[in-house]
């Protein structure tokens, strides 16, 4: 053990004393620690902005004046995505889905102005988040430092005289991962702190901050033995450098960019316009509410005279016209939902076949487990739509009760025609104040833990894989020093 | 001559840079194709709706031909509107993957439909694409940096230097065709993928002879940039620690932050006050007194002012001019908005003058036509055609023409313009004056120590 330490302390030295790489290493330190503060300070902002924004869309929704509940079905009103616990560790997807949500009558809108439509092309790379940094970054530093950790020592010779004199290689190669492990650490420090910060100020979940943190650690620990046991193996440290920089290119940037690519071939997704042609397609062979000689509108009036035992719809104790607008709207939204399911099910079937090639790359993992965890995901977005989806259709449906109840078939047949039924078909405003509060509910931990779960143990697969590589190399050292 | 082949029988001779070569090689190709696939993808998906949005506009022809009412017409009917791919979009998809590339809209206020996202897979589009763009941009340098960082510490440190310059006589002599050898190697294997892409994508000459000038500029960046590190007498491993770290901050820190900075200095909040904004003014006519909203519109349409006047009851022109007047409303917003998007992308482009990595992105992508001036230029011609589709239904809501089914085919039609893309001479001259003032540092600080 002792070996091992002072191994550790060497190579330290070494670190402290090489200029390059100790710039290298503040370097990226200081930038996590800004990716980290920038990122908290823009969800701290953006946090506000969208409580606002909800409060100034409620305010305006019960300040309108006395209407005809279906002038307020298209008034429609505004739904906004409040922030998630770790989204300044890892903001997921949030920069392409939009935050906000326009809901109204016979349409489901879809969120609008995500961040990186309307952004330059400066980040095709990524945005500046302690995520990108752990994922990306941190790692290609730590190969540019460790690859020549042991290559280089075995340029200069003095690999043969540490085993000669009879450091074995499982603890020289220890002590230099100990050292590289430290250097990751020191520049995970600030993303962690973030970590410990969120937690502690109780926008994050403690279960979420400790998966996280068990989740950056075992991938960085497998870059760390990765890059000693390669730089063990190679003879010379540019052809360390090589392979570890192809490993890097390979896990880090292509799986994750092309597998977007192969998703989308097993599982194409329509695009909005064709399924927009498509609802109306069906909506035209489901029934027209508008069309008194359509057949299944035709129906549900016989049922509904039945139902309230009269032969005319003059006799009826509510208003027809609200009962159509109740029927019509469970129609199309029934069918909306279908379109979503269908084109979240493409989705999740791409996200199923992306999650798969963690088998290749341990990046795809740490991205499904940070991103899961931090609630910035597709299935956090798809729950942010549904829920506001509900919402809507229960706001709808409320007004089209109101509509049938509060406002007479008279007055409502005659409201486009005549002035003082159109006053009269108008129903106090008392009503939209007293409408309910978009008030979405966050997943339970367990939910997000157990979807968390799959990926976690592939991530500490990889770092099992990257321990007995390493081991490997060990003993190839011996081996060769004998 | 001879001594270029057999400077490239040498290099040939080194398994690790060969190496190096066909990675590049084979991660270009994949770029290349997977740009292709996209923009095959992409064009398909625009031949589809053609058929699908005609028989829709035939099944409301069908009902509305009926009754023969032009409020139903505009009211119902969609048109589609369409941004096909650049020739060069496969090597520089942009925000083509973020943003809609088919837009149905139809007459009624635009601000309220010009925004609709795509349905995409935002974790898909979260990695970013894998295109010509980014492999050249992000990863060509790390393999210059491969294969630059030791060209004179290498052989130092092999023993051979003084051995090798005191063969030669000049050392011009020696590092000039190992240099070219080396600069041509790398042009090539990014070359080829990309000519075999633009052959396929039929992409015009004078894009593919100003990608490839692009390419040799941004390559001679750091080219230039390893030269002028290697030429410090430090071990290899010193060498590609400091290049890396240039690379880094040139490419990932230097960008990552400016993005932040610039959006940041130019808060884009139009997007959301847009939409409330909009919604609000389009509403308030049901509460107000028709003639207001009719005033306000005959403003800015004064030719319908003597038409009919309005009676009580309900009718189609007060009901479009009131969508008209929330535009206007919401006007201010939207230019705002628009001019943000603009802002935020000239702001990027400045710093791509002192930042070859940026540069080179925003040269190819203006190449390709698919950054966000491109978006824009799509959402402006969506604009004109909706000022068309307005211009059209007036005459029939204001002057009460029967809308029959001849009137239908008389409906304009979107056409799409295949966006142009220009030369970036700005951009390349950045990349070109970067190049020059890390050659001139590494001439200076060379002087001095000769001295």
């Amino acid at each position: 053990m002792s070996v091992i330490l002072s191994v550790t302390r060497n190579e330290l030295r070494h670190l402290v004393r090489s200029r390059v790489a100790l710039t290298g290493l503040i370097l990226v330190a200081l930038l996590t620690f800004a990716a980290a503060l920038t990122s908290n300070a823009y969800q701290a902002d953006q946090a506000g902005l969208r409580e606002r924004l909800q409060h100034a869309a409620d305010q305006d929704f019960a300040a309108q004046p006395n209407r005809h509940p279906h002038r307020v079905v298209h008034f429609g009103h505004f739904a906004i995505r409040p922030a998630s616990g770790l989204a300044a560790m890892d903001p997921g997807v949030e920069a392409y889905t939009g935050n906000m949500i326009f809901l109204e009558g016979h349409r489901q809108n879809s969120a609008n102005f995500g961040d990186a439509r309307q952004s330059s092309l400066l980040v095709r790379f990524g945005q500046l988040s302690p995520a990108l940094v752990l994922q990306v970054i941190v790692p290609l530093l730590l190969v540019f430092i460790g690859a020549g950790m042991i290559a280089g020592e075995r340029e200069r010779g003095t690999l043969r005289q540490s085993l000669l004199a009879g450091i074995s290689g499982g603890a020289l190669l220890s002590g230099k991962a100990l050292a590289l492990g430290l250097a990751a650490l020191a520049i995970a420090t600030p993303a962690f702190g973030l970590l410990l910060w969120l937690g502690a100020s109780g926008g994050a979940r403690l279960s979420a901050v400790g998966l996280t943190t068990l989740g950056y650690v075992a991938y960085l620990a497998f870059w760390t033995l990765l890059i000693i046991a390669v730089s063990a193996t190679a003879n010379r440290s540019r052809s360390a450098l090589i392979g570890l920089v192809g490993a890097w290119a390979f896990m880090v940037v292509l799986v994750p960019r092309v597998a977007p690519e192969a998703a989308a071939a097993l599982a194409p997704l329509p695009t909005r316009v064709e399924t927009d042609i498509a609802v109306q397609r069906d909506l035209r062979s489901m029934g027209d509410s508008h069309n008194p000689n359509d057949p299944y509108f035709a129906a549900f009036k016989q049922k509904t005279l039945k139902q309230y035992g009269v032969t005319r719809v003059e006799d009826l104790p509510v208003n027809y016209r609200g009962l159509l607008a109740i029927e019509g709207e469970k129609l199309t939204s029934s069918l909306f939902d279908r379109y979503a399911d269908q084109a979240f099910g493409a989705m999740e079937a791409q996200g199923r076949v992306m999650d798969a090639l963690a088998v290749v790359s341990p990046t795809v993992a740490i991205r499904r487990v940070s991103m899961t965890l931090a609630e910035t995901d597709l299935f956090a977005y798809r729950r942010f739509l549904e829920q506001a989806e509900a919402y809507r259709y229960d706001l709808v449906q409320r007004l089209n009760r109101l509509q049938a109840t509060a406002v007479t078939a008279a007055d409502d047949a005659a409201k486009s025609k005549n002035a003082a039924a159109e006053a009269r078909s108008r129903i106090s405003a008392d009503h939209w104040q007293a409408m309910p509060h978009f008030d979405p509910k966050r997943p339970s931990a367990a939910d997000v833990v157990s979807r968390a779960l799959p990926a976690l143990v592939a991530l500490l697969l990889w770092l099992a894989a990257g321990a007995l590589f390493a081991v490997h190399a060990g003993r190839r050292l011996n081996r060769r020093a004998a | 001559m001879n001594a270029l082949l057999r400077e490239a029988r040498f290099l040939l001779g080194l398994k690790s840079v060969v190496a190096a070569m066909v990675a590049l090689f084979a991660l270009t190709a994949v770029a290349v194709s997977a740009g292709l696939v996209e923009v095959a993808r992409q064009e398909a998906a625009i031949a589809r709706i053609g058929p699908q949005q005609a028989s829709d506009v035939a099944a409301i022809t069908d009902w509305v031909s009926r009754e023969k009412d032009p409020g139903s017409a505009a009211y119902y009917t969609f048109h589609a509107t369409s941004d096909p791919p650049s020739d060069l979009a496969f090597a520089a998809i942009g925000t083509r993957d973020v943003s809609p590339y088919v837009l149905r809209v139809r007459a009624l206020g635009l601000e309220a439909q010009l925004y609709e996202g795509e349905i995409g897979n935002p974790e898909a589009a979260l990695p970013g694409r894998f295109d010509f763009a980014f492999v050249l941009v992000y990863l060509a340098p790390l393999f210059v940096i491969l294969l630059f960082h030791d060209l004179r510490s290498g052989e130092r440190e092999a023993g051979r230097l003084r051995a090798l310059e005191a063969s030669v006589g000049a050392s011009s002599a020696l590092w000039g065709p190992r240099l070219t050898v080396r600069a041509l190697g790398l042009f090539l294997v990014l070359a080829l993928p990309f000519l075999v892409g633009a052959f396929v994508a039929g992409t015009a000459p004078w894009k593919v002879g100003a990608v490839l000038v692009v390419v040799l500029a941004y390559l001679a960046f750091w080219i230039v940039l390893c030269v002028v590190v290697a030429r410090a007498a430090r071990s290899s491993l010193a060498n590609a620690m400091t290049l890396a770290a240039a690379w880094m901050t040139l490419t990932l820190i230097v960008p990552a932050i400016g993005h932040v900075v610039i959006n940041s200095a130019i808060p884009l909040r139009q997007g959301m006050e847009l939409g409330q904004t909009q919604r609000t003014a389009v509403h308030r006519a049901w509460d107000i007194p028709k003639a207001e909203t009719m005033d306000a519109f005959f403003r800015t349409h004064p030719q319908w002012r003597n038409t009919a006047p309005l009676g009580e009851a309900f009718h189609w022109k007060w009901y479009f001019a009131f969508h008209q007047v929330g535009d206007e409303l919401a006007g201010g917003l939207s230019r705002q908005y628009r001019q943000g998007v603009l802002e935020r992308a000239a702001w990027s482009e400045r710093l791509g003058l002192v930042t070859p990595g940026v540069a080179t992105q925003l040269a190819l992508h203006r190449l390709a036509a698919t950054d966000p001036a491109a978006q824009i230029a799509y959402q402006d011609r969506i604009r004109a055609f909706h000022g068309e589709l307005r211009r059209f239904f007036y005459p029939y809501l204001f002057e009460d023409r029967p809308f029959g089914r001849a009137d239908f085919a008389r409906a304009p039609e979107y056409r799409a313009a295949p966006a142009a893309g220009s030369w970036p001479v700005a951009l390349l001259g950045g990349v070109v004056l970067m190049t020059a003032l890390v050659g001139g540092v590494g001439l200076v600080r060379g002087r001095r120590e000769a001295s």
